[in-house]
């Protein structure tokens, strides 16, 4: 049973092929998506009209909590999840993820993670406390039902799969590079997303020792945020944003690396300053660990700190900066093929940008008093998660979906999506600039009427109608080309990374032979090598080997992406080619599917969901809950690991 | 309104028609609670930062825009066009947009320095102090100097620097008068300070807000603030520190036994005082009762609270709609018959309220309700503060107001604490009198 | 991954550093823990002196503040001796993965090669630090100070608790690690999983340090 049988849904569930892992990855993450759209929507329409008598007060609270930790934890961060599984192996050459039972281990956390926390709607107890939670707000004292306790646990659950994730994912990039991919020829996407793993690697240690703060004062009575014994809810604050604010990074991070694959591809060039990218990258990282108490500017810490913060996030505009002209200047001196791919990708310059400057505007201390914790800020972080993150990854989809699904999507149903999410996007979140500077404070469910902000309010609903509606064309794209969509080839569109020089979609042990790699765009090396000849591509002494990456299928001549016309010509292939070797034939020895993973996963959920009982005054079965699961999961975890890899001898 | 809805809009002019129809917003004056209002120095200091980041901040944007639609217009795909230079770099350039950008920081950030000094420096001595304490999800102010205590509506003299001590009493709250300077929160276990000199407009209203997410009512916790001539704050502060003045209790209106409701056994745990109901509780609230003290509705003299004829825009007032559940017979009341019940505890209302001159009514969960009819606001800006209102209010407030500590007190009311009717508590008639009484305590 | 095993043309590509994935990323998780160690760590020291009833770390609580004159409650002899039965532990690791890496070799005869030996002996002393600490809890629950007690009293028992758990996954380790050993025995070719574990090992003990230091000995 060493080469699982590739169809039906027990493939799926012992899986643990990344590229599989990542698919799946990529559709959990798009309907959580979805609902994360649709809690905002019914917001929007609650704020519609002043004194909005839709949802209630409890509801509504509920509604922006989850919608909030939904986009963050359940949507965003796995989609970019999804794109460091299918890609970062192909992109440096490898056959899988350093870990691959590991890595199916995540992905079955985060998926049960999701529905654990989506089952408090089911009791009408969703989390309620906002997606940063603020103590003492969500201590037993205030917060006496479930609510809290779903979004303790739940936040936990997360975390294990994120760190499982981030340790996975460091492994494969510092040891798995194929020969010559040294680190400054990794694809720009790689590269982020290496800094990525190493945010989440410092961050989520710090949240899930704030949550366990919270859950232990919860469950067991402990005093971390009891104000009577003396507590500072301050504590939970600094803790929670020494997390929050690497977590930016970590969510735009992996958008700028998805757009700096797209960018170059069709404008025909190299990205500008790749050096530079990689450091500022690396600075806003660093510089992301420094600056977590700006989100605190009203709780009085002082001018000296107010001034050492104030300074430090100031500084983090110069490396954000320093990207945004490396991108322009990637596109200057072109020849820009505007795909939908591409018009996301310009949409994330320009929208990014705007969410630069408002955030310049908060890192000024006494201005930010008037910011804070208003509408302002809505508009702000909207613009940077979706105008920066989502929009990314808007670009990374219709980019990588030939790879992952051997069809292109269509370009006339993607203009439809990436012109209505545009508009949709600017009127639902531009107003909210003005009804922030207007006074309207955030999180409110109801608002008077003539306070000023009823024209903006409506603007926003408007738009977010807009919006949600531009979404389903995505759905409705994706749906139809997964198997109705135009064929993709290895290379639809021209472009220079390793991955585009196997099948799409792969085969599953990804490269028939492992390259070697001599330069940064091994592909335009091979097809155009005239054009790259300025490439620092080569170390110094060595002789410069063009690739033929698999050793099949290096595609045809400058196939210029644009899969709805004909420029590619006639070398187009018209079916999916599945008629590679298989892994056997190739004598590539390929890990075991295995349930193992899913178990101990599900076994982990099940043992923090009996936490709830315990407040359901069922302790005896509280206990039996946890224990029977912690000892299946301990039996799932031992087997899995004592249990071979893949087959040992031929 | 224009909206652009249709797809192949083009984009920036979609844009610019946002920007300028927010423009037209913000300039028809239809922005009561704008920020840029400089209604105070601390205003004023940020004004000096905002004209800087929107200016700069303009710049940046259509300076970078303007490069990127550049760009994507001349180096647009063209037939017949050969494979651009693969240019990788220019170390000039990347110094140049690494520099320019730190220059731009400089520029904020010296202004910024020096703002956070002076509005964190300390406050004067002789600056007034108010003490704001937030409660889920109401505001008391405390005038220690003038020994006033007072609820969501707050009085500062033009031209005098106020110095406000924030604390809760819950959870974490945020304080801010948009119009009148920046937010700070209240934090537990914590004392905040702000303080700004309200200036420059006169005698004027100004919204106010919590800003920090704190539970259900987060929403309904809002506030006013009233700028006052020196004089008539003199005045406000004189009489808002005396004792109850309206209607008081008198004797030829005891009630009799069949129009007191017992206070209703079911009211939920965290109403402190207002259980039993017993009749050692009413023997011990008696002496109030029997104060000869008959005068009705003595008028105060001077100025005693901010007149509605005053308030020149509807924003102060809220328009927030009754729940449609509460019906309410409106019997004409009597304010010296509700005197009489709210002294003897009927509806508890004195488990939870203050009201200075009546011995009975000692409660500290709630507003105190001294002066409560000299207020423009209800329920923490939530509701107009008339009859018709409060007595709803009265009636059932937790539907009113979601999650509000004040219990539901009129009898045959569904309750959506205990998720049932009440079988007990205050009538329509009874109700219309404690009120017809609240409304008297100007 | 084993490529030890493989056909020869079934080897996998050397890893890039030459190192072998899992001791990558034992060190990617070493990582991750300090953050875990240093929120705990800093949360302490941060409420230290903040609780408002005692018993405290280094001071005596006497009445009004407490109802009843309440002594100092850390005991550092006592301490001091786990921790020093700690640290032996670590150099009994460091035998445990030498015997394992030159099992057979010269001078590895008897009980400088037993690997079963030191691996035991490691387990042995780890799960008598986690003894001590349970003496610890225990008399200190007796003194009136619980994880319920005040803030010193949350902030030291998830401290020590989640060392304490630390350990004891350690010492679970080392048992099956130990268990492995007796079923087919380790040798050097299974240097590396003992080797992973004694990093863990260590960790765990140099965080052990650092608490004794900033906790019981710092006044």
């Amino acid at each position: 049973m060493a080469y699982g049988s590739n169809t039906g849904l027990w493939s799926w569930l012992t899986t643990v092929d990344h590229k599989r892992i990542g698919t799946l990855y990529l559709f959990t993450a798009l309907t959580f998506f979805m609902m994360g759209g649709f809690e905002a929507e019914l917001i929007r329409a609650q704020l519609q009209h002043p004194n909005g008598r839709l949802l209630g007060a409890e509801v509504y609270n509920q509604m922006f909590t989850m919608h909030g930790t939904t986009m963050v934890f359940l949507a965003i961060m796995p989609l970019s999840a999804a794109f460091f599984n299918f890609l970062i192996p192909l992109q440096i050459g490898a056959r899988d993820v350093a870990f691959p039972r590991l890595n199916a281990f995540s992905y079955w956390v985060y998926l049960f993670g999701g529905i654990f926390m989506n089952l408090s709607w089911f009791v009408g107890q969703a989390p309620n406390g906002g997606w940063f939670g603020y103590a003492p707000l969500t201590t037993m004292a205030y917060s006496p039902l479930l609510n809290i306790d779903f979004w303790v646990l739940g936040l936990q659950i997360l975390g294990v799969s994120s760190l499982a994730a981030a340790f996975n994912f460091i492994t494969t990039i510092i040891n798995m590079r194929a020969p010559g991919m040294n680190l400054m020829r990794m694809p720009m996407f790689t590269w982020m997303s290496f800094v990525v793993q190493f945010l989440l690697v410092l961050a989520f240690p710090v949240i899930t020792i704030a949550l366990v703060f919270l859950q232990f004062d919860r469950f067991f009575g402990t005093n971390f945020y009891t104000i009577a014994a003396g507590a500072d809810p301050l504590l939970w604050q600094h803790l929670f944003w020494i997390f929050g604010h690497p977590e930016v990074y970590i969510l735009i991070l992996p958008a700028f690396g998805l757009v700096s694959e797209v960018l170059p591809t069709f404008s025909r060039k190299p990205l500008f300053g790749y050096p530079v990218m990689v450091y500022s990258g690396m600075l806003i990282a660093f510089l992301g660990f420094g600056v977590w108490a700006h989100h605190m500017f009203a709780v009085g810490m002082g001018p000296i700190a107010d001034t050492m913060f104030s300074l430090a996030t100031m500084l983090i505009a110069i490396p954000t900066g320093v990207k945004i002209f490396n991108w322009i200047f990637t596109m200057w001196g072109g020849n820009i093929n505007f795909t939908v791919s591409m018009k996301f990708a310009i949409a994330l310059v320009g929208l990014f940008t705007i969410g630069g400057i408002s955030g310049v505007m908060h890192a000024s201390p006494t201005a930010d008093l008037q910011q804070t914790d208003s509408y302002f800020i809505v508009a702000h972080f909207h613009y940077v998660l979706f105008g920066g993150s989502m929009m990314g990854i808007f670009a990374g989809i219709y980019y990588y979906f030939p790879k992952f699904s051997g069809r292109m999507l269509s370009e006339k149903i993607g203009n439809w999506h990436f012109w209505l999410s545009f508009v949709g996007m600017n009127l639902t979140f531009f107003p909210m600039h003005f009804s922030g500077l207007a006074g309207m404070p955030r999180r409110i469910y109801q608002y008077d009427a003539n306070q000023g902000w009823d024209t903006y309010n409506a603007m926003s609903s408007y738009g977010a109608y807009l919006l949600g509606f531009a979404t389903l064309f995505l759905v409705y794209n994706m749906l139809k080309s997964w198997h109705g969509g135009a064929v993709a080839g290895n290379d639809p569109w021209g472009a220079p990374s390793l991955e585009w020089s196997i099948p799409s979609p792969p085969p599953d042990y990804n490269f028939a032979e492992i390259p070697r790699v001599s330069s940064r765009y091994p592909l335009w090396d091979v097809k155009s090598p005239e054009l790259t000849t300025d490439v620092p591509h080569t170390r110094e002494g060595e002789k410069r080997i063009d690739v033929d990456a698999a050793g099949q299928h290096v595609g045809g001549g400058k196939a210029i992406g644009n899969p709805a016309g004909a420029s590619s010509g006639a070398s187009r292939p018209t079916h999916v080619e599945r008629n590679h070797k298989t892994a056997e034939e190739l004598g590539i020895p390929m890990p075991y599917p295995t349930i193992k993973p899913l178990f101990v996963a599900l076994f982990m959920v099940t043992m923090f969901s009996g936490m709830l009982l315990i407040h359901k005054d069922k302790l005896g079965l509280a206990l039996a809950v946890i224990i029977t699961s912690a000892m299946l999961m301990t039996g799932f975890l031992y087997a899995w690991l004592l249990s071979p890899l893949e087959p040992e001898h031929h | 309104m224009p909206f652009p809805t249709r797809p192949r809009v083009p984009v920036r002019a979609a844009l610019t028609a946002l920007l300028l129809l927010a423009a037209v917003a913000a300039c028809s004056g239809a922005a009561p609670n704008s920020i840029f209002h400089r209604h105070s120095d601390f205003n004023r200091e940020i004004d000096v930062l905002w004209k800087l980041l929107i200016g700069l901040g303009t710049a940046v944007f259509i300076f970078v825009e303007g490069l990127l639609i550049v760009t994507l217009v001349k180096f647009r795909k063209r037939e017949g066009q050969a494979e651009p230079e693969h240019v990788h770099g220019n170390t000039t350039l990347e110094i140049l947009w690494t520099i320019i950008p730190a220059v731009i920081l400089i520029v904020i950030s010296i202004p910024t320095i020096r703002s956070i000094f002076n509005t964190q420096a300390r406050a004067s001595a002789d600056a007034l102090q108010v003490e704001v304490i937030g409660h889920q999800w109401w505001w008391e102010f405390k005038y220690p100097q003038y020994g006033v205590v007072t609820a969501n509506e707050l009085y500062l003299p033009i031209g005098r620097k106020v110095n406000f001590t924030l604390h809760t009493n819950d959870v974490l709250h945020s304080f801010w008068i948009p119009q009148l300077g920046g937010k700070r929160d209240l934090i537990s276990n914590r004392t905040n300070y702000l303080w700004f000199t309200p200036d420059s407009v006169g005698s004027a209203a100004f919204n106010g807000f919590c800003a920090e997410y704190c539970g259900a009512s987060h929403a309904n916790m809002r506030f006013r603030t009233f700028t006052v001539t020196p004089a008539e704050f003199a005045e406000w502060t004189v009489h808002q520190a005396g004792a109850a003045v309206g209607t008081t209790v008198a004797t030829a209106t005891v009630a009799t036994p069949t129009l007191a409701t017992p206070a209703d056994s079911n009211r939920p745990k965290h109403v402190p005082g207002g259980g039993k109901g017993d009749s050692a509780q009413v023997a011990m609230n008696a002496p109030a009762v029997t104060t000869p003290a008959t005068a009705p509705a003595a008028t105060p003299a001077g100025f005693t609270g901010y007149p509605i004829s005053r308030v020149a825009t509807s924003n102060v007032i809220p328009t927030t709609p009754l729940p449609a559940e509460i019906a309410f017979t409106d019997p004409y009341g009597n304010p010296a018959r509700g005197a009489t019940l709210f002294a003897q505890g009927q509806g508890g209302c004195i488990g939870c309220h203050a009201i200075k001159g009546v011995p009975s009514a000692m409660g500290n969960i709630g507003p105190n309700l001294t002066h409560v009819g000299s207020r423009l606001t209800l329920a923490a800006g939530l509701y107009a503060m008339d009859a018709k209102h409060l007595a709803r209010w009265i009636k059932n407030a937790p539907v009113m107001k979601p999650g509000v500590i004040m219990p539901t007190l009129g009898v045959g009311q569904y309750n959506p604490v205990t998720k049932s009717k009440m079988t007990v508590g205050l009538d329509d008639q009874q109700i219309a009198d404690i009120v017809a009484y609240l409304l008297t305590l100007k | 991954m084993d490529s030890a095993a493989a056909a020869p043309h079934f080897v996998h590509p050397p890893t890039t550093t030459g190192l072998d994935n899992r001791k990558v990323a034992i060190w990617a998780f070493i990582g991750s823990e300090c953050m875990l160690f240093a929120s705990l760590i800093s949360t302490y020291l941060i409420y230290k002196g903040r609780s408002v009833t005692g018993p405290f770390p280094h001071e005596a609580c006497n009445p009004p503040q407490c109802a009843v004159a309440l002594k100092p409650i850390l005991n550092i002899p006592v301490t001091s001796a786990s921790t020093f039965v700690l640290l032996m532990s670590s150099l009994f690791m460091v035998l445990a993965l030498e015997a394992v890496e030159n099992k057979g070799k010269a001078g590895y005869e008897g009980i400088r090669g037993s690997s079963k030996f030191w691996l035991m002996a490691t387990a042995i002393l780890g799960a008598t630090f986690l003894g001590f600490q349970a003496f610890e809890f225990t008399s200190f629950v007796h003194e009136g100070l619980t994880i319920r007690t005040n803030l010193f009293g949350s902030s030291f028992f998830t401290l020590t608790g989640f060392h304490g758990a630390h350990v004891t996954v350690g010492v679970l380790w080392l048992l099956t690690l130990f268990a492995i050993d007796m079923r087919r025995g380790l040798g050097p070719k299974d240097a590396l999983i003992v080797d992973i574990c004694a990093l863990y090992w260590h960790f765990v003990d140099v965080v052990w340090i650092a608490i004794f230091t900033l906790v019981y000995l710092i006044k």
